[in-house]
């Protein structure tokens, strides 16, 4: 699992690594079951504090995304959320709003916001299914 | 529910040599289990106070609480709490690695001798060398490892990377975030000052700035990324008359503006936007950025 920090993304460093699980999990880059790497490894890798990543990884559980096995460590979800469907839409609506919002100031109009969409949607779409390729190919 | 005692309290510490006054008026907190920085420049008066906190240098005026324990009553408990890697280390020259280890270990009530061995394959050290003939980045990791196998719960370092090349710098940090920022999270506390901060970034939970003696800025590092902003601005033509009083630092350059905004970055976002630039763009400051910005400003 490789991550990068940025310092000036302005995002607290907690939430940087829990977006990019998150990415790496919908593109198939980590697959349900697989394991993480624990806390001081990656802490000594990205040269974050331990707290930074246990933070992380907390968070990341009670989303749902992980789950800690006792003594075996932290392994990626079936994707189950475990909020309810509104709840979810909800979430989703915050980001959705502000995705709105930037196109509105880079003058990016409706159509070609929406068609942006899918073809992001088709990018991730892309990569999972290479992913899932390479996984039968093992 | 109580706040926990904080590990280190510092209250309107002063000091002076002489008449040359080393720290004004100092005061800070340090709550348990963080990693707190003290950023300054050379003679800003970081060593100073590092020096109080120890005990080897009295209070002037104001106080200070290692543990809520005064170091000065309290030496020998203090001591047994905290682990210290000065600026300048020194060590008897005659003795080999390993002696000086043992004699450094004999003063300790504990001693993890996994992390030691670790750590000495880590930076691959010769336990038989004399410590007299160390290079300067050897002796600092000897004593780190002195400090560390203690496991202490409070960790000083005094400017532990100055002087010394990248790669040992790279491990020595990778060594504090692995050996000892092991065990109960929330009970490993250290506190380190420095100017070299890109280093410490993804270490440091808080910070104060300090310059000659005197406390400029204290943050938590994510709100303080968060605050501080670069944002550049491109116009068709030279940049209109626009209302910057907000900003921290304005510079221009022909049709470009470059601020530095502290807390007001959507303010300004929004004021030059109105002016309709070519492009606007944003970014956060790390925090070596940010002690430039504060300190030039």
């Amino acid at each position: 699992m490789i991550l990068q920090i940025n310092f000036k993304s302005g995002m607290p460093i907690y939430l940087q690594i829990v977006d990019q699980v998150k990415a790496l999990a919908a593109s198939g880059g980590l697959r349900a079951g697989e394991a993480l790497p624990s806390i001081r490894p990656l802490a000594e890798e990205l040269r974050v504090n331990r707290n930074t990543v246990a933070k992380a990884y907390s968070e990341l559980e009670s989303l749902g995304v992980i789950e800690t096995l006792p003594g075996r460590g932290c392994f990626l979800k079936e994707n189950q959320s475990t909020l309810r469907k509104e709840v979810r839409r909800k979430l989703l609506i915050e980001d959705v709003d502000q995705a709105i919002v930037q196109a509105h100031h880079l003058q990016v109009p409706r159509d070609e916001f929406l068609k942006l969409i899918h073809e992001r949607m088709d990018v991730l779409d892309d990569k999972r299914r290479t992913h899932e390729d390479h996984k039968e190919d093992k | 529910m109580n706040s926990p005692t904080p590990v280190i309290q510092i209250e309107n510490l002063r000091y002076a040599y002489g008449r040359a006054e080393a720290v004004h008026d100092l005061s800070l907190t340090v709550q348990p289990g963080r990693c707190y920085g003290l950023f300054g420049r050379n003679g800003a008066g970081k060593t100073t106070t590092m020096k109080c906190l120890l005990n080897l240098l009295r209070p002037q005026h104001g106080q200070v609480r290692v543990f809520g324990l005064d170091p000065a009553k309290h030496e020998v408990e203090v001591k047994r709490l905290l682990s210290y890697v000065p600026d300048q280390v020194a060590f008897y020259p005659w003795m080999s690695v390993r002696e000086t280890l043992d004699y450094l270990s004999s003063f300790r009530a504990n001693w993890n001798r996994k992390i030691e061995q670790e750590l000495f394959d880590r930076f691959q050290l010769d336990p038989a060398q004399r410590t007299g003939s160390l290079s300067k980045g050897q002796r600092t990791q000897v004593a780190l490892i002195a400090a560390v196998c203690p496991e202490t719960d409070l960790l000083v370092l005094d400017e532990p990377t100055s002087g010394l090349d990248p790669i040992v710098r790279r491990e020595f940090i990778e060594a504090v975030i692995g050996a000892y920022q092991q065990g109960i999270p929330g009970k490993r506390t250290i506190l380190v000052s420095t100017h070299l901060i890109t280093e410490f970034e993804g270490l440091i939970d808080e910070f104060t700035l300090i310059d000659r003696g005197r406390a400029v800025l204290t943050l938590d590092a994510d709100h303080a990324r968060e605050r501080f902003q670069k944002i550049r601005a491109r116009f068709a033509q030279s940049p209109p008359e626009i209302d910057l009083k907000a900003a921290l630092r304005v510079r221009r350059d022909g049709r470009e503006l470059e601020l530095i905004a502290n807390g007001s970055g959507a303010e300004l976002m929004e004021r030059l936007r109105q002016h309709r630039p070519e492009s606007l763009s944003t970014e956060s400051l790390t925090l070596e950025e940010i002690f430039v910005a504060t300190l030039k400003a």
